[in-house]
């Protein structure tokens, strides 16, 4: 059995990372860019909420629906490991 | 051993979108999204209602308090919010006349906010088997009469944001301290109180240990009622949403297909009545046989939070 991730699309992963990274800056209202290997929480202080807020605007941006339910926050300590999960946890919308 | 005798549930005729529901809050369409991805789509709303009308709703379904009003010695109400009514009015006091249960001692317990309804069921056990034990010989066993639902009528009495949004409903439920039906065969609570709401200092550490805080808590009734998950049929939970609760089954191993969960799309979180109104679902889809173990769980966030978990046989 393979997980969601080994058929990941490195493609759309990227797409995602790029959008998720100009989300970012905007919704922290930071000036400096938001890299891939940046920490959510410790570096970049993203609370649950505003990581709510980006997955629905990469829902508008990227034209898909993520499977929010399915979020787990551990999993995900980086941008890239959202970028992942939402990568791998998303359909066309 | 305390036991559930009987139970009415009264649920709003209408439905409304949660974007109906709590509009004129003010919130951004980004909120709104957020609730729906949580799986909250519509709750509960009788505007012609007051909280005096939903109580006196779900009490009016049971039938088993009529000609035993004597024997109800405690009426309690459990609810999520301090204040649910503008002084003087005081709905408890008045259903117990209109009920005529005049003569038993009224109160309520909001202390452990939403889940202060298995607070409520603890406590009535408890009083009714001291009451028991000094009681006459002959004398008829005495009830309690747990009453939760609330209305929707302040801000944060109608959402929380990012997280739940209330619906309206109530219900009533007759407890004794040594029934046979739905027998309580343990109860565990952890009173969290560095989480308080007032402050909001530690939300984001709430949200991060929820999960975990309510599947420890569960874990420990099913250990102190010597049973294991494998032991439960059905999970009765708190609406608060349904995201929530995926977490916590995954965290628990629990299959989400034995938490009754759709209730939360359709309903919101009806304050403390969430764990009575799932009962009263399981009960209409033939969840329960007799003998089955369930399970009730609710977190109560305010001043403070509270894990609670309550196994029960039924």
């Amino acid at each position: 059995m393979t997980t969601p991730e080994a058929d990941l699309d490195s493609e759309f992963r990227q797409q995602v990372v790029d959008t998720m990274t100009t989300v970012l800056a905007r919704l922290l209202d930071r000036p400096e860019p938001v890299t891939e290997s940046m920490r959510l929480m410790e570096e970049l202080g993203l609370s649950s909420t505003l990581g709510l807020e980006l997955m629905l605007e990469l829902e508008d941006q990227l034209l898909i629906l993520i499977d929010v339910e399915e979020m787990d926050p551990e999993c995900m300590t980086t941008v890239g490991d959202m970028a992942t999960f939402v990568a791998s946890h998303s359909r066309p919308g | 051993m305390t036991a559930l005798e009987a139970l009415s549930v009264y649920l709003p005729p209408v439905r409304e979108p949660i974007r109906s529901a709590v509009g004129h809050l003010g919130l951004r369409d980004m909120d709104f999204r957020i609730f729906e991805k949580f799986g909250l789509n519509e709750v509960g709303r009788d505007h012609d209602a007051s909280l005096y009308d939903l109580l006196m709703n779900a009490a009016a379904g049971l039938a088993e308090l009529q000609g035993e009003e004597q024997r109800v010695r405690y009426v309690i109400h459990a609810r999520a919010m301090p204040v649910v009514a503008p002084y003087p009015v005081n709905p408890l006091h008045e259903v117990c006349r209109a009920l005529g249960l005049g003569h038993a001692l009224a109160f309520t317990v909001a202390h452990q906010s939403c889940a202060s309804g298995l607070l409520a069921i603890d406590l009535a056990g408890r009083l009714l088997a001291a009451d028991a034990a000094i009681a006459a010989d002959g004398e008829p066993a005495p009830l309690a009469l747990i009453l939760a639902g609330e209305k929707a009528f302040t801000r944060e009495a109608q959402m929380y944001t990012a997280t739940t949004v209330f619906g309206e409903g109530a219900s009533a439920c007759l407890v004794s301290a040594s029934g046979t039906r739905d027998r309580m065969l343990a109860y565990a609570a952890d009173v969290r109180g560095e989480f308080d709401s007032a402050t909001g200092a530690n939300d984001a550490r709430l949200q991060y240990e929820y999960k975990y805080s309510l599947a420890d808590v569960m874990r420990r009734a099913m250990g102190d009622a010597g049973l294991t998950l494998d032991d439960i049929r059905v999970v009765l939970p708190h609406n608060v949403n349904r995201k929530a609760w995926v977490a916590t089954c995954k965290q628990l191993g629990l299959p989400l297909d034995r938490v009754v969960i759709d209730n939360i799309g359709v309903l919101g979180h009806v304050f403390c009545a969430d764990m009575f109104i799932n009962y009263q679902t399981a009960r209409e889809r033939g969840l329960l046989q007799p003998g089955d173990r369930y399970l009730a769980a609710a977190v109560g966030a305010g001043g403070g939070a509270t894990f609670a978990a309550m196994v029960f046989e039924h």
